[in-house]
């Protein structure tokens, strides 16, 4: 038995964030205690309609948010409790709305800081009602082996470790929310457990306070004893001992109170909770208190660290009397399941990995490149190029190689706005599309016929100098095999009007005096195409590709060195649109020739 | 509880209808001068002046002159304005009427459990103080305002007679729907004084406390609660209640002159478990804190280097029960970077640190804090096995 929570309260929670994470907590304990959530629904408008995901064992329950209470108990007519996670300023009117709600008996108040009017108004509503209202302030209430309201019993392994699972023997009630904890821990160390322990909060005035409960613990059988946990300021304590003197009680009562050093302090000084205020006439100190209740017949230790021994002794003559017997733990409890991270820390799970990286990893404080931080890069010279290098071909290239690719970057760069990509990259732009599209609008046009013959041409190139081919083995073999070869030939540029680009590159390649068989086969081809045709030309592709795989590049890369450079030239294009603030184009109709049938007649649809 | 000064108590009372004094508050000699130029009450009546700051024993401290005429009134704020009290600065000087009057009366209004109680007596001054039991109570339920008769029952049984009944029965109401709206805790008049010109009472002196908590709906309370404590709240402790007033969760910091042992627990209910344990261990407290409701880390390093700047320190109480859902590790990692600032200035030399904690992470929480061992630090690390004030039985246990 327990009192206030048990295995049939049914919670709707109001509230946010804050809820969520309450309703994880509980949904902990339920599982520790294998029932099911007892959370059957949020009330908070901002998110009506859609579903708080819980965590319960190792899945996820989808617990639903309705905008009002009336909404939650009609869905949901089991919901007998509400706990109020809403902030102070509309705590009261989400209190009330609880209490009012003929299938809530207990509303218990999170919130801290609401307005003492407040909280008065709403302890004296619901004594009218005849139902309970517990806090503001509250830490929550739990009923050991049955029912968890908050966070109050803290992590997982405290609710082991503090025996909830199962009942004990023992009450508690306390204002602060810190000490709830310690005192069910006390209890479980020094006796057998408790039974339930309830946080009234740390208010001047709780909605409800010890009498109350003492009064539901007294009607419980399964508790034997209290513990009440009191501070300085107010007559809490003092009505309590008075209940407890006024006849003979069935349970012990144990109380501590905290604010002694209140009498070694300057005088007007105080501190702890907004409850731990001086009377207007010196009542309510901690002395009078503690005085009060030893009056009263209860067991009041004179410290904090006696109340451990107390309860024991108290527990040990329970056990002699025979009203408590000595408590078999189950044999084996659930073990909450952890998370894949937690379970690889602790070396309990391999997890196959669904991807597999080579060449960066930015778990640490920067990102390194095949295992060079960043940083360290920049500061020690290194530039764009040896980036490149590192992540496609996991080499740390030479100054001399940084600066082939650099020029071969920068010569590439942009082509002018009438090429394909730039023109679709310009078309996107002036129809209001954004960068990022409209940059991949143009590197879509990069293929075969544009920008994209890289790596094709680095392959065959590569193709005939690994298999040592003479150029007309190599051009009969194209010719019969693949057809054109990639990276000869040029729309416009030909012998008599030569690409300036490709010229550049070849002679300072050339200047380096570096052995360079692909640039040396590429250009012997030409030799031989352009003879043929003037437009047969080495192009820009072809020698990139040929220079690219005499540096050692994978072929499956080459392209890639067209995408990044032309990628520059499209992002200046996407901005020059921008800032010109261009408008929509559309091709004029005497650039189309029209040659699709003329108008006609539809026939009637058979 | 947040007191309120005489300034804005007197103008939410003349809110509800309350006579009060003619009154103005000013900043200088100078300002009083120009009222007077403009208010022809300052020319014409007996003037009093009082400091205008959160200082008991004001008329001790010479900080309230009475029977003053307006030259003498601004010769008396020149006095007092700049005055250093203890660490309070007199910045602000109130100057009011004096009201003649024969008579002293006692109201007062005060929440209780049930709701709140009117209190009345027919004398006022000091003369109530000692005589407490001529007060006479009228309870008011929770939600429910006194009704007339009910208010002219209980100033008649407080001894009130003839055309005094009506009218003590009509300021009690006022002082009552003044409490109830504007969210007091307590509103003291002390004395009600029946004005000789029109036989009007008017509150001469009031004490009043406000609920703080409930500023959100009131956007007219433009003033600042006064430190409720008779001294100005240091720069450290406003330092710290900054922080608190931006954060989720609290930490709160008090300063106490002379002491030895400093604290640095979490929790507002443990926090004065731990103070009491040193005062019974006969330890002398250097100041009060304390952080809750999983403050952020560099809240509680703040907090921390308060504690460890505090002077004349031997050790430092690092207490705390088993948290609910404060992050042992969290909080701890600032209160290990608060120690090692601390401790990279200077201090710290020779102040042993004593940790006692349980909670949502505390094996690694505890872990670090045994490594600043290996840092040099002098500290004792208990977990939830050791009980809660043990710690501070161990710290003080030369005494």
């Amino acid at each position: 038995m327990s009192i206030l929570a048990n295995k049939d309260t049914r919670v709707v929670i109001q509230g946010g964030q804050a809820g969520v994470n309450a309703a994880r907590r509980m949904a902990e304990f339920c599982y520790l205690i294998k029932r099911p959530l007892n959370v059957e629904a949020f009330v908070y408008p901002p998110d009506a309609g859609k579903t708080n995901e819980i965590p319960y064992g190792s899945g996820l329950i989808a617990v639903p948010v309705y905008a009002t209470i009336a909404e939650a108990t009609k869905h949901h007519p089991t919901i007998n409790t509400s706990l109020v996670y809403i902030g102070a300023d509309r705590a009261m009117k989400a209190g009330l709305e609880a209490l009012d709600d003929p299938h809530i008996h207990l509303v218990s108040m999170i919130t801290e800081g609401v307005p003492e009017k407040d909280a008065k108004l709403l302890g004296a509503h619901a004594r009218k009602l005849g139902k309970v209202f517990n806090g503001p302030s509250s830490i929550g209430i739990i009923s050991a082996g049955a029912c968890r309201l908050g966070v109050i019993g803290g992590a997982f392994d405290n609710l082991v470790l503090s025996k909830l699972y199962r009942e004990g023997s023992f009450g508690v009630i306390t204002k602060s929310g810190g000490l709830s904890n310690e005192i069910i821990w006390i209890c479980s160390q020094f006796a057998d457990g408790i039974t339930t322990a309830i946080g009234i909060g740390g208010d001047a005035y709780p909605g409800t306070d010890y009498v109350t409960y003492l009064e539901m613990f007294e009607n419980d059988p399964q508790t034997k004893a209290v513990v009440i946990v009191g501070e300085m300021g107010g007559d809490l304590e003092e009505r309590a001992a008075e209940w407890y003197g006024a006849k003979k009680r069935r349970i012990k009562l144990i109380g501590v109170v905290s604010g002694f050093c209140q009498e070694s302090l300057p005088k007007g000084m105080k501190f702890g909770h907004a409850g731990a205020k001086e009377g207007m006439k010196g009542e309510g100190s901690a002395r009078s208190k503690s005085e009060a209740l030893q009056r009263a017949g209860a067991i009041v230790p004179p410290t904090f660290g006696a109340l451990g021994p107390a309860i024991k002794e108290v527990y040990q003559e329970l056990l002699k009397s025979g009203q408590v017997k000595e408590v078999v733990e189950p044999a084996s409890l659930p073990k909450l399941p952890k998370t894949v991270e937690e379970a690889m820390k602790a070396d309990e799970v391999i997890v196959t990995p669904l991807i597999r990286t080579t060449i960066s990893d930015d778990r640490g404080d920067e990102p390194c490149y095949d295992g060079y931080p960043a940083s360290e890069l920049i500061n020690k010279g290194y530039e764009i190029p040896h980036v490149i290098g590192l992540l496609w071909d996991k080499r740390l290239i030479s100054k001399q190689e940084a600066e082939i690719i650099k020029r071969i970057i920068m010569l590439s760069a942009d082509h002018g706005p009438c090429v394909s990509g730039a023109y679709a990259t310009i078309l996107a732009a002036c129809a209001g599309i954004g960068l990022s599209q409209a940059v991949a609008a143009g590197l879509i046009m990069i293929g075969p016929r544009f920008g994209g013959a890289v790596t094709d041409a680095g392959r065959w190139f590569k193709y005939a100098v690994d298999n040592k081919m003479s150029v007309d083995e190599f051009l009969a073999y194209m010719k019969k095999n693949v057809g054109p070869v990639p990276g000869i030939g040029h729309r416009v540029k030909s012998l008599r009007n030569p690409d300036k680009r490709v010229k550049e590159l070849v002679a300072y390649v050339k200047s380096l005096k570096i052995n360079t068989p692909c640039l040396d086969f590429a250009l012997q081809v030409e030799q031989v195409t352009a003879a043929k045709k003037d437009n047969l030309i080495l192009n820009v592709d072809g020698t990139m590709a040929a220079v690219l795989v005499d540096l050692g590049f994978p072929v499956d890369s080459l392209n890639g060195f067209f995408i990044l450079s032309r990628t520059i030239g499209l992002i200046g294009h996407w901005v020059d649109q921008k800032r010109q603030d261009s408008r929509l184009i559309r091709l004029f109709d005497y650039l189309v020739n029209y040659a699709a049938p003329k108008r006609r007649e539809v026939p009637p649809l058979k | 509880m947040a007191k309120v000064l005489e300034g804005p108590g007197m103008g939410l009372m003349r809110k509800w209808g309350i006579h009060v004094p003619n009154y103005v508050v000013v900043t200088s000699a100078e300002e009083l001068a120009k009222l007077g130029q403009v208010n022809d009450w300052l020319k014409r009546s007996k003037l009093v002046a009082k400091a205008h700051e959160a200082l008991g024993s004001r008329f001790k401290l010479g900080l309230v002159k009475v029977g003053l005429d307006l030259d003498g009134a601004v010769s008396a704020v020149k006095e007092m304005v700049g005055r250093q009290v203890g660490s309070i600065t007199v910045s602000q000087v109130i100057v009011s009427e004096m009201i003649p009057h024969k008579e002293e009366y006692y109201c007062a209004v005060k929440s209780v459990r049930e709701g709140n109680e009117i209190l009345v007596a027919n004398c006022g001054g000091i003369e109530v103080e000692s005589n407490w039991d001529r007060v006479k109570r009228l309870p008011v339920e929770v939600g429910q305002q006194p009704a007339l008769e009910a208010l002219e029952k209980v100033v008649k049984e407080a001894g009130f007679t003839g055309p005094l009944v009506k009218r003590m029965a009509d300021f009690a109401g006022k002082l009552f729907a003044c409490f109830d709206n504007e969210d007091a805790q307590y509103l003291e008049v002390n004395p009600v004084v029946a004005r000789e010109s029109d036989g009007e009472l008017v509150a001469l002196d009031a004490v009043t406390l406000l609920d703080a908590d409930a500023k959100f709906r009131h956007p007219d309370w433009n003033f600042q609660f006064a430190a409720e404590f008779g001294r100005a709240y240091t720069k450290n402790e406003l330092d710290i209640m900054a922080i608190d007033s931006k954060i989720k969760g609290s930490v709160k910091f008090i300063e106490i002159p002379g002491g030895d042992t400093a604290m640095l627990p979490a929790g507002g209910g443990a926090s004065v478990y731990y103070s009491d344990a040193v005062v019974a261990r006969g330890g002398k407290l250097a100041n009060y804190a304390e952080y809750s409701g999983d403050p952020p880390d560099w809240a509680v390093e703040a907090l921390t280097e308060k504690v460890c700047g505090l002077p004349g320190i031997k050790n430092i109480i690092v207490g705390g029960a088993i948290a609910n859902f404060t992050d042992v590790k969290k909080t701890f990692g600032g209160i290990i970077n608060g120690f090692r600032k601390a401790k990279a200035d200077g201090k710290l030399k020779g102040v042993k640190i004593w940790v006692r904690r349980g909670g949502p992470r505390e094996k690694e929480g505890l872990d670090a804090m045994r490594a600043l061992k290996d840092e040099g630090f002098d500290i004792e690390v208990f977990d939830r096995y050791t009980p809660l004030t043990d710690i501070v039985d161990k710290a003080l246990a030369g005494k």
